[in-house]
């Protein structure tokens, strides 16, 4: 049972094309990732499976259906493009977009004030949102798009702008509404959330799907060719190095890509003998490496 | 529809719930008051105090009944309320107590001494009346109250009375006889329909444009500012994945429109209810308004104020910025200033083919049938078409304001051509 199947989506705003012939499908109850870099077109596809803009060509199914403007109820949203109505108390907003989604004005009431309580901002209900601090309204947008009890979730971007406690709070509901069977879209370019949260991604690039499939697997395809290494001491000898594939300092130590074939003891033995080594780990890529590898080859 | 009135309703009821509405409600009516009610009360009253004058005429005859007519402005307001005053007795000001004194010494000396006792206000005026002024139809008055416009046209019409009399008299007339001769006959036109008097329904029909134009000016302004609040605010994209564009649309205007005449309504209830039971109790507004002219008026502005507002809506829709909005809007309102020039030609000949075309185009129709409807009876077929029309003119740009709006809000930041914007309409 899928939750959303994409066909063969094609989306042009005029001569751009937005979305290229991009296919996948989400499981029921699964936390999926939509991956790419700024305009791949993420929000695009998004808007499309939620009706705003239809696609030019392929089908979309929701709910195994075609899709049909009664499911939204079944939707919850976050866009990425944040937006209160800036003179409304925050309870009365969360009503209003709570009937917007069919709920009963009473029933949109007790939920709105049940969810400031888990989000530990109960004591703003009654203020209005442009006195609150951007990360209250984006607590609220979050609970706006989880008020009317959605199956499937779709947030963008959705910790973008807060800080650890709050996103941790965030994460651990989102994973509460994964155990409940709710199907869960992630819809970003931060690849640390997504290796802690998701089952399966789907990398696209200028409207192309450029990597697709269950983490653990796509993972696995790049092996555990990578090792980080780190050490006191010019590193500089590992830049071009016929060992060594790619190389990427992040300051307190290195990830290299090994070169295909290439042995990671005589890499150890090489680094021991130039610097005193602290660290020293073979492991899987990470998605970001994956990440700037894929799209940066299809760039090329 | 649902949502359409979910939409409508928090509009409406954020909007009534701000200072701004409050203070507007209760500040315009006060304002109208100041500028259009006091000034009149002070004109009016302004010579109300007990006042000296002087007649100098070279024959006491004649002296004596300027005296007496001049005495009659003043005993005029005290039995006012008892008869019902013709219609231009209303603006006829108050003149307080006159005392009235005669004098048949016409030399220069006497003259130069009266115009010393005004010149130190002991006076407050001395008319002229001597045989070379009457003669020469021009009789000084000498007063510090020159200004006193509304007062002074009364001592002219008194004087005047007087001198017509005085002749009248002297080919040997009896008073009732004169004043036979001098009682006013009015001229009351009225057409075929029997609808009564034009300058009424002048009255009206300007009332109309005033108060559309007045409230299009006003709303409108806060229709464009809705929709542009969307934009700005970014809540648009929440909105659509829950709503169509078009019933955010519909319950944008609709939310904001109704803002519009409960504020209407409440002036008209503050300002035009009193001053409507005033002139009703005068007897001047019985036959002019009829019920069914007041059913047209309500039919006609509430259309013409739906669609402007629906088009003030789309330019919303188009821009990004007030800035903009408010470069648009003077476009918005050019159709009606345009009905409002051609109003008068279709005044003098409502059966023109210009009157027929202005009140079938949808942008003109509210002010120019409404005008049709007042003076004439145009056939019933062109009153339903010009309705229709602008139903469908309604219904269609809210259909085309919903998709300029969608396609404009997914691209914001960018100014639309109209080639684009062509294509944004043609969207799916």
């Amino acid at each position: 049972m899928y939750t959303i199947e994409l066909e063969k989506v094609r989306k042009n705003y005029g001569e751009f094309v937005a979305v290229d012939d991009l296919s996948f499908r989400i499981a029921q109850g699964s936390v999926f990732g939509l991956l790419g870099p700024n305009g791949a077109g993420k929000t695009s596809t998004i808007r499309m499976m939620i009706g705003i803009t239809a696609p030019d060509s392929g089908t979309i199914k929701v709910f195994g259906q075609p899709f049909d403007r009664k499911c939204l109820e079944k939707i919850g949203y976050l866009p990425e493009e944040r937006g209160l109505y800036k003179k409304m108390k925050m309870l009365d907003q969360l009503i209003f977009l709570g009937e917007l989604h069919g709920m009963a004005a009473a029933d949109a009431r007790q939920k709105a004030s049940e969810w400031c309580q888990r989000l530990e901002i109960s004591e703003k209900l009654l203020s209005k949102v442009e006195e609150l601090s951007k990360g209250m309204q984006q607590k609220i947008q979050f609970i706006a798009a989880l008020l009317h009890d959605p199956e499937f979730i779709i947030m963008d971007e959705p910790f973008a702008g807060l800080d650890p406690v709050n996103s941790d709070l965030l994460k651990n509901v989102l994973l509460e509404m994964k155990k409940k069977g709710k199907t869960i879209l992630f819809s970003t370019h931060r690849m640390d959330q997504v290796e802690k949260l998701c089952d399966s991604i789907c990398l696209i690039n200028k409207g192309k799907p450029v990597l697709a499939g269950d983490l653990k697997e796509v993972k696995a395809r790049y092996g555990k060719g990578n090792v980080q290494i780190g050490y006191d001491g010019d590193g500089t000898f590992l830049e071009h190095n016929t060992l060594v594939r790619s190389f990427n300092d992040y300051g307190n130590y290195v990830e290299v890509r090994l070169a295909p074939g290439a042995d990671p003891q005589q890499l150890l033995r090489m680094v021991a003998e130039r610097s005193r080594v602290s660290r020293f780990e073979l492991m899987e890529p990470s998605l970001e490496e994956i990440f700037i590898e894929v799209v940066g080859k299809t760039d090329a | 529809m649902r949502k359409t009135f979910i939409i409508a309703r928090r509009e409406y009821l954020e909007r009534v719930r701000t200072k701004s509405f409050v203070v507007m409600t209760l500040l315009i009516p006060a304002f109208m008051f100041g500028i259009t009610v006091l000034p009149t009360m002070m004109m009016t009253r302004g010579g109300g105090g007990a006042k000296h004058l002087v007649i100098v005429a070279s024959e006491a005859r004649t002296a004596e009944l300027i005296r007496q007519q001049l005495n009659q402005l003043s005993q005029r307001q005290g039995n006012e309320p008892s008869t019902a005053p013709a219609m231009s007795d209303r603006n006829r000001p108050r003149i307080g107590v006159l005392t009235v004194d005669v004098d048949t010494n016409t030399s220069e000396a006497e003259r130069a001494v009266l115009t010393e006792k005004v010149k130190l206000k002991q006076l407050d005026g001395v008319i002229f009346a001597t045989q070379d002024a009457l003669a020469a139809k021009k009789v000084s008055f000498i007063t510090n109250d020159v200004s006193s416009v509304l007062t002074n046209s009364e001592f002219q019409r008194s004087l005047n009375e007087a001198l017509h009399r005085d002749l009248l008299k002297s080919r040997g007339m009896s008073d009732q006889e004169i004043d036979k001769a001098l009682e006013p006959v009015s001229l009351d036109p009225e057409n075929p329909a029997g609808m009564g008097n034009p300058e009424a329904l002048f009255f009206t029909v300007f009332s109309m444009v005033m108060i559309l134009y007045i409230t299009v000016l006003l709303y409108g302004v806060n229709v464009m500012r809705a929709i542009l609040e969307e934009k700005t605010s970014r809540i648009m994209e929440v909105m659509l994945s829950t709503a169509r564009a078009s019933e955010m649309m519909a319950g944008k205007i609709l939310g904001v429109a109704a803002v519009g005449l409960t504020q209407i309504a409440i002036w008209a209830a503050i300002v035009l209810l009193p001053s409507a039971g005033m002139a009703a109790g005068l007897g001047v507004v019985k036959g002019i308004l009829s019920v069914k002219l007041l059913a047209y008026f309500m039919v006609f502005y509430l259309l013409g104020f739906a669609l402007y507002s629906t088009l003030c809506a789309a330019v919303g829709a188009m821009v990004n910025s007030e800035q903009e909005a408010q470069q648009l809007q003077f476009v918005v309102m050019l159709p009606m200033i345009a009905a409002v020039m051609i109003m008068v030609g279709v005044i003098n000949s409502p059966g023109s083919p210009m009157a027929l075309w202005g009140s079938l185009f949808p942008l003109t129709a509210p002010l120019i049938m409404f005008l049709r409807v007042a003076l004439q009876s145009p056939p019933p077929w062109q009153i339903v078409l010009s309705i229709a029309l602008m139903l469908v003119s309604v219904y269609g740009l809210v259909w085309l304001c919903a998709r300029i709006y969608r396609v404009g809000i997914l691209m914001y930041g960018k100014k639309p051509t109209l080639p684009e914007l062509m294509k944004w309409i043609r969207y799916a």
